[in-house]
């Protein structure tokens, strides 16, 4: 073989890993971009459902006891999520890798609490019963739903990105940049025995 | 309940010259969808002539291509690309919810195309299928797209994570409930539901009389059996297939005048016999992935009776909405039957509790469901807009 081929088969060769680094470059910022976008949307419909608990502690529908726990899981979470510019917000999901252990627990002690305020077939039925609740508990079904869907479709996206970053040329040239390995968010929202999507 | 209305194009991979459930489904969530005020384009391979159902934009001729084990009509190649990519442009969607991406058709194309948020619908239960292993490398950046999957049942769900790797929301399918309900019966089909019928009872079949996976086989074998208990029993048999029908015939013998053969049937004539009869029977072996005529004949109030596949047994609550028997023993079967007809307290418990149970199924419960999805993948793209506006080549 001649120099001529052996350099033109280098070149070929180097184009190709170049370029297949680069595809996967591209598709490592989308998928970062992905998870830490439905991270975000995840966290602003937790905030939503614990809104939608203090409206329904708030509104004299339940009872003392119930109402008071009920609003301090929520607050809980609500000073948790403290108010920023949009622009930090993006910016520290984009350099995030999961939403937090302390607020995990505080999102599991929240559907915790709501399921024993409103487990009982009792109490959902008296609340529907009044106009104003049942459209409470509709407003916090809505969000919990959502916030259930949002929660499946972030860990979805967590796990594309680990996958793709799983291959060792992404490890060796450092693909990933600086974004840290997302976490999936794991938390207790289950719904028990309330009725969150069939009315 | 939810936000804004939204633009929403949805792409069935499915020609509607030939309907089917696909079809049937994108057609009714279209109007669902439409009636709460978004704007819905439907994109589906349909000639240009054929007579397709309001918001449906026909892509043009479908070709009749085996695929899956089935003959489909689909749509491919550089013109219905380019047909895609002009409806995509024209529309400005907020979404697409592109059905099947996994068909080699229109909704391949459009996720290929996409820009704004993807949600998918899986409806088919599959086996694996060495085309599309081949092919996973090349869809793998266009399925990573989507940001919400959904799957209309548990057996496509299973799909979903065999073939495609993650998980998926299931939503079932949905039915206009209130068609079926308040359907006034028709006399001549009506047997226990009358006075003095108590031992003349009817029972019918929906489905393909010559495909076999449909089941009547399994339903003419168990019919001795059923007229040695109850003579006057009546079989009402509703479907196309001329061969299916000779078949039924010939191993029927006799008992042939106990059974009545209505062909093909329309919509309102299948709502009628279904409000008319007292057992709906679902001999199915296989192949199915959800059940919407089951569904159909709870709201109607017929005591349903189905072969225990998956998909049956949980459309049935698992035996709580209605009966089920061994799958493709006709002995059972009509011990079921027997039992259903005769244990009528019994039959009339599960469809109270079908009355209450198919509510999950009916489309303002869908209709919501899939709204609170399109929600949450409109708000994970508008966190953070993706860096290239428009068609970037690694699409």
């Amino acid at each position: 073989m001649r120099w001529a081929e052996i350099v033109l088969v280098c070149v070929l060769v180097l184009a190709v890993f170049g370029t297949t680094l680069w595809v996967t470059a591209n598709r490592l910022d989308r998928l970062h971009r992905k998870v830490s976008a439905s991270r975000m949307a995840l966290d602003a419909q937790l905030v939503r459902r614990a809104s939608a608990a203090v409206d329904l502690a708030t509104s004299g529908l339940l009872d003392p006891a119930s109402a008071i726990v009920v609003a301090d899981a929520a607050y809980a979470v609500l000073d948790d999520d403290a108010t920023i510019s949009p622009g930090e917000a993006v910016n520290r999901a984009l350099h995030a890798d999961s939403l937090g252990d302390q607020r995990e627990r505080e999102e599991s002690t929240l559907s915790a609490t709501l399921r024993s305020a409103l487990d009982d077939a009792g109490d959902l039925a008296e609340l529907n019963a009044d106009p104003a609740g049942s459209q409470l508990a509709a407003a916090l079904a809505a969000a919990w739903y959502r916030a259930q869907l949002a929660r499946r479709f972030h860990n979805e996206a967590v796990a594309q990105s680990v996958r793709a970053r799983r291959h060792w040329y992404v490890r060796w040239f450092r693909l990933a940049g600086y974004a840290p390995m997302p976490q999936t968010v794991e938390l207790d929202d289950n719904e028990g025995n309330l009725p969150l999507h069939h009315g | 309940m939810t936000g804004r209305a939204l633009r929403v194009g949805i792409v069935c991979p499915y020609s509607f010259d030939a309907p089917g459930g696909v079809q049937f489904h994108i057609r009714d969530l279209a109007q669902a969808l439409t009636q709460r005020g978004h704007f819905v384009s439907v994109l589906a391979p349909a000639d240009d002539d054929t007579d397709v159902p309001e918001h449906v934009t026909p892509a043009g001729k479908a070709i009749a291509v085996r695929y899956n084990g089935s003959v489909a009509r689909l749509s491919f190649g550089p013109r219905m690309a380019a047909r895609v990519r002009r409806w995509i442009e024209a529309n400005d969607f907020d979404l697409l919810h592109i059905h099947e991406p996994m068909v080699p058709s229109l909704s391949m194309l459009a996720l290929w195309e996409a820009d704004v948020p993807v949600v998918a619908t899986f409806h088919s239960a599959q086996a694996r299928s060495r085309a599309l292993q081949v092919a996973y490398p090349l869809l793998r950046q266009s399925l990573e797209k989507i940001a919400a999957r959904i799957a209309v049942s548990e057996d496509a769900r299973r799909t979903v994570i065999d073939h495609v790797g993650g998980d998926a929301i299931i939503i079932p399918n949905g039915v206009y409930t209130s068609a079926f309900t308040d359907v006034p019966p028709n006399p001549a089909w009506q047997g226990q539901k009358l006075p003095g019928l108590d031992d003349s009872p009817t029972i019918c079949f929906l489905g393909r009389l010559d495909e076999p996976r449909k089941g009547l086989p399994v339903l003419t074998q168990a019919i001795p059996d059923i007229l040695l208990r109850y003579p006057k029993a009546r079989f009402l048999i509703a479907g196309k297939g001329d061969e299916g029908k000779a078949t039924a015939l010939a191993s029927l013998g006799a008992h042939a005048a106990s059974v009545d053969f209505l062909g093909g049937i329309s919509d309102s004539e299948k709502s009628a016999l279904l409000s008319s009869v007292d057992l709906y029977v679902a001999p199915q072996t296989g192949g199915e992935s959800f059940g919407i005529v089951l569904v159909e004949a709870m709201s109607a109030g017929a005591g349903v009776i189905s072969s225990d596949i998956g998909a049956f047994r949980r459309v049935l609550d698992e035996g709580r909405a209605g009966a089920l028997f061994r799958n493709g023993d006709s002995a059972d079967l009509a011990r079921v039957i027997i039992d259903a007809l005769t244990d009528r307290p019994a039959t009339q418990a599960r469809r109270e509790h079908a009355a209450t149970w198919v509510k999950r199924y009916d489309w303002s419960t869908v209709t919501s469901q899939i709204e609170a999805v399109y929600d949450m993948a409109v708000a994970a793209q508008a966190a953070i807009p993706p860096p290239v506006k428009g068609r970037s080549w690694q699409a």
